[in-house]
């Protein structure tokens, strides 16, 4: 049986914290704006090119509030919540634009930052009152942790049986053996005891740990924590692992029902808290999907893809929402569905990108329409990496990107050294979006990552321009109607 | 006595079809008679089709005529420069001479006015490309009316800088959609404004002229008069350079224009349009007609705007009587406190 992924409880509180946020937010509206994505979608990147941009007032011919003038600046300020760390804007923009220029490192702990825009309303009592503020809240968090949302509904039995069958399976043999033997050597009705216990979540953690680096089964791994524990490391929350399902009638005091009571613990002090603080509160959602890596990768990981995107996306609040509404309920109310890196394709290839977004998330945003919120793709790319060239060869114009491969980067059997500059077809995306399911026949596909782009424009103030693919039509669909 | 009769009143059922049995083909053996949408070429234009042109017997009948009255007026010309010689030589001469500037000066005219037409078909064109562009959003077709547009506005002073700053930012955008919003924002926007201006002081003038006017001889010259300027500054504002020709032919379309948007006059500010005219005709007769013919010339001006424009209305607001009824109030105000 699903169960709901708050309690009473959480309910009460998020309610009081909405109209908390009301009372305080009379004359300074806050947008909070969920961005959501596995991890490597881009959510680092997307949320420095978002400050960065908003903060220089970068080239975004696309945003109607800058286009039109009404925009006027935008500072950054002291989050709300004191006890979480600051996202480190700064840090990430100086090694985007150092010598030389690198993605910033993947994400490993929590942290936000809000936004203060400035702006003048064409409406015209409150284009009367003079220029306004809007709050922009965000977050961001490692990826590996979206996937326990899905979690908050399943019993220790449930996901037992799902983790197991997916260990079984021949395709992950390689990685699962370890601790598939482990857990065959231990009998779950037996007295409950640490060492064993710690044997069972040493060997399942060293299992995930495998088949993340393997990069096959890149999405379906929770629980997160297991591979990014920060403060909780070797706490009992995260001393557990799946175990066969039993009947009725467990013994209180055996191994399993230990297990079970720590799983619900993680659930309790761990996922719901992350979620009932992050994202049971959100007005706006931007969901980055990689689809590139997985396409990549092959068919069993696209499916991987599809089903942990709709199994995290069914967690949020989605609906209409309006001010009266609001006051106790948040409902993200708008979707923007966004397949990144878009700059590792040619722009003729985009909307086949953009079909296979949406053929990947098509559960995901019939529910969300469904529940009335508006939904949209775009195939985008925060910050752009490559430029783009044709190429003749054997009479025939191959659509090419010109970029740098990032160090180890292999394509026919050529490995780079993230220093010399190619141009790079990458081969057809496929015009059927169900074809990337297909494991018969495999699409000629490469895709390779490149370097951030090394030489940087630079503005009248000497910020530097960050170019981007279709990233301020992404930013006009999330808070463009508020600034209006 | 008859005897009892019964005759059969249902028709005779007749034979019924045979049930036809289940069986099974080898593929190869069917005739397809789905319809292929693939066959079925996508029509590329997806903009409605131009009216149909002159048909060909109005063809012939213009060009013969136009050659006879050709040839008459060449022979005409020709038999003056053969008396003027017969009179004196120097006449003559400078009777050729003269003939020679005329003819210069009207090929001149005539290269005028044919790039004055071209312009304005140059302009129909680009909406058309513009709204393809839009629908398909294909990058390509999106460069082409920018550059385009780039062409038309290139010896405009006051657009340099909306020039530059298209040019700096729609390589950096890759819909074509996109594009053509950029390129309505930045360039359509300050001439949309200076348009509107246009339109609501020549309107002004109208009303003005109207209210104190003592004929009604003159109201009409007048509106005629400024309908025209107006007509032709908002043809310039927007890049057409209207000739003799072209100008009957801007007229023409404005006209239609107006023709086919009386009915939709009911629902744009018809309202405040009587509730205006009743106010003012409450105060004064005169002062209710001025706000008429001021009207008038609001719906000329709108009317310019939308058959110049070289973009359609997307991003920008579409103007409406409405937008000009406060401008036309002022000058009723102004002219009630006026002894």
């Amino acid at each position: 049986m699903a169960q709901s992924p708050t309690t009473i409880v959480d309910e009460i509180g998020i309610a009081l914290a909405n109209i908390a946020d009301a009372a305080t937010g009379t004359f300074t509206p806050t947008l909070r704006l969920g961005v959501t994505g596995l991890s490597r979608a881009g959510k680092t990147i997307f949320i420095t090119a978002l400050v960065h941009n908003l903060l220089t007032g970068g080239r975004l011919p696309g945003f109607s509030a800058l286009t039109e003038g009404r925009f006027i600046g935008a500072r950054l300020a002291e989050y709300p919540d004191a006890t979480i760390p600051r996202f480190a804007y700064e840090q990430h923009l100086a090694a985007l634009t150092g010598k030389p220029a690198e993605w910033p490192e993947s994400t490993r702990r929590i942290s936000q930052l809000r936004v203060v825009l400035r702006y003048q309303s064409t409406r015209w009592l409150a284009g009367m009152r003079g220029p306004a503020t809007l709050n922009l809240d965000i977050v961001d968090y490692p990826g590996e942790w979206l996937l326990d949302l899905p979690l908050l509904s399943l019993s220790f039995a449930e996901w037992s049986a799902e983790a197991l069958e997916r260990a079984r399976r021949p395709a992950s043999e390689h990685e699962a053996k370890a601790f598939l033997d482990v857990l065959g050597g231990i009998d779950p009705l037996k007295d409950a005891n640490d060492v064993d216990a710690e044997a069972l979540a040493t060997a399942f953690t060293q299992y995930l740990r495998l088949s993340r680096e393997d990069g096959r089964a890149l999405s379906t791994l929770p629980p997160g924590r297991f591979l990014l524990p920060g403060d909780l490391k070797g706490s009992p929350a995260l001393t557990f692992s799946p175990l066969p399902p039993q009947g009725h009638g467990v013994r209180s005091k055996s191994l399993y029902a230990m297990l079970e009571h720590r799983y619900e613990a993680y659930k309790d002090k761990v996922v719901r808290p992350f979620f009932r603080d992050h994202f049971a509160r959100l007005d706006r959602q931007v969901v980055l999907v990689d689809a590139l890596r997985a396409l990549n990768a092959g068919p069993s990981a696209v499916a991987d893809l599809e089903t942990a995107l709709t199994a995290v996306l069914s967690c949020f609040r989605q609906g209409e929402s309006n001010p009266l509404s609001r006051l106790v309920s948040r409902k993200i109310d708008r979707i923007l569905f966004a397949a990144t890196k878009a700059d590792h394709l040619h722009h003729t290839s985009h909307d086949r990108l953009e079909a296979i977004l949406n053929r990947l998330l098509a559960n995901a945003s019939r529910r969300a329409r469904f529940a009335g919120t508006e939904t949209k793709s775009l195939a985008i790319a925060a910050i752009r990496a490559t430029r783009e060239g044709e190429i003749r060869e054997g009479g025939e114009t191959l659509p090419t990107i010109i970029g740098t491969p990032a160090e180890g980067q292999v394509l026919d059997g050529v490995t780079y050294d993230g220093q010399t500059e190619i141009a790079l077809f990458p081969g057809d995306l496929p015009a059927e979006p169900d074809s990337v399911f297909e494991s018969d026949k495999p699409l000629a596909l490469n895709f390779l990552r490149f370097t951030p782009p090394q030489k940087l424009d630079r503005n009248a103030s000497g910020d530097a321009v960050l170019p981007h693919i279709r990233f301020d039509r992404a930013l006009d669909y999330l808070i463009g109607d508020w600034m209006r | 006595m008859k005897r009892p009769v019964a005759r059969p009143v249902t028709p005779e059922r007749d034979d019924a079809e045979p049930a036809r049995t289940p069986r099974a083909f080898e593929p190869n053996a069917v005739t397809v008679t789905e319809a292929d949408f693939e066959s079925v070429p996508p029509s590329d234009d997806l903009v409605s089709p131009e009216p149909r042109r002159i048909g060909w017997v109005g063809r012939v009948l213009w060009t013969a005529g136009g050659i006879l009255l050709s040839a008459g007026l060449a022979l005409a010309a020709e038999r003056l420069i053969r008396d003027l010689f017969a009179r004196y030589e120097w006449l003559g001469w400078t009777g050729l001479g003269v003939l020679g500037a005329f003819i210069v000066a009207l090929l001149a005219l005539i290269v005028r006015e044919w790039s004055a037409l071209r312009r304005l078909r140059v302009l129909d064109q680009l909406k058309a490309d513009a709204l393809t562009a839009i629908a398909t959003d294909q990058p390509a077709k999106a460069r082409a009316v920018l550059s385009e547009l780039e062409h038309i506005y290139a010896s405009r002073a006051d657009l340099a800088r909306a020039r530059q700053s298209l040019k700096d930012n729609a390589p950096h955008m890759l819909d074509g959609t996109e594009q053509v919003h950029l390129a309505e924002r930045l360039l359509m926007g300050p001439l949309d404004a200076r348009a509107r201006t246009l339109t609501a002081a020549s309107a002004r003038r109208v009303a003005l002229v109207t209210t104190v006017s003592p004929r009604a001889l003159i109201d009409v010259a007048f509106v005629i008069y400024e309908s025209i300027r107006l007509g032709g500054a908002i043809a310039r504002l927007y890049g057409a350079r209207p000739g003799f020709f072209g100008f009957w032919r801007l007229a023409g379309a404005v006209l239609a224009h107006l023709a086919v948007t009386g009915g939709l006059v009911l629902t744009d500010g018809v309202v405040e349009q009587l509730v205006g005219q009743g106010l003012a005709a409450k105060l004064s007769a005169r002062l209710g007609e001025g706000v008429v013919n001021g009207l008038m010339t609001v719906r000329v001006g709108i009317a310019a705007m939308r058959v110049v424009r070289p973009l359609p209305f997307e991003t920008q607001k579409q103007p409406v009587v409405k937008d000009f009824i406060g401008e036309l109030a002022n000058v009723t105000q102004s002219v009630k406190e006026t002894p």
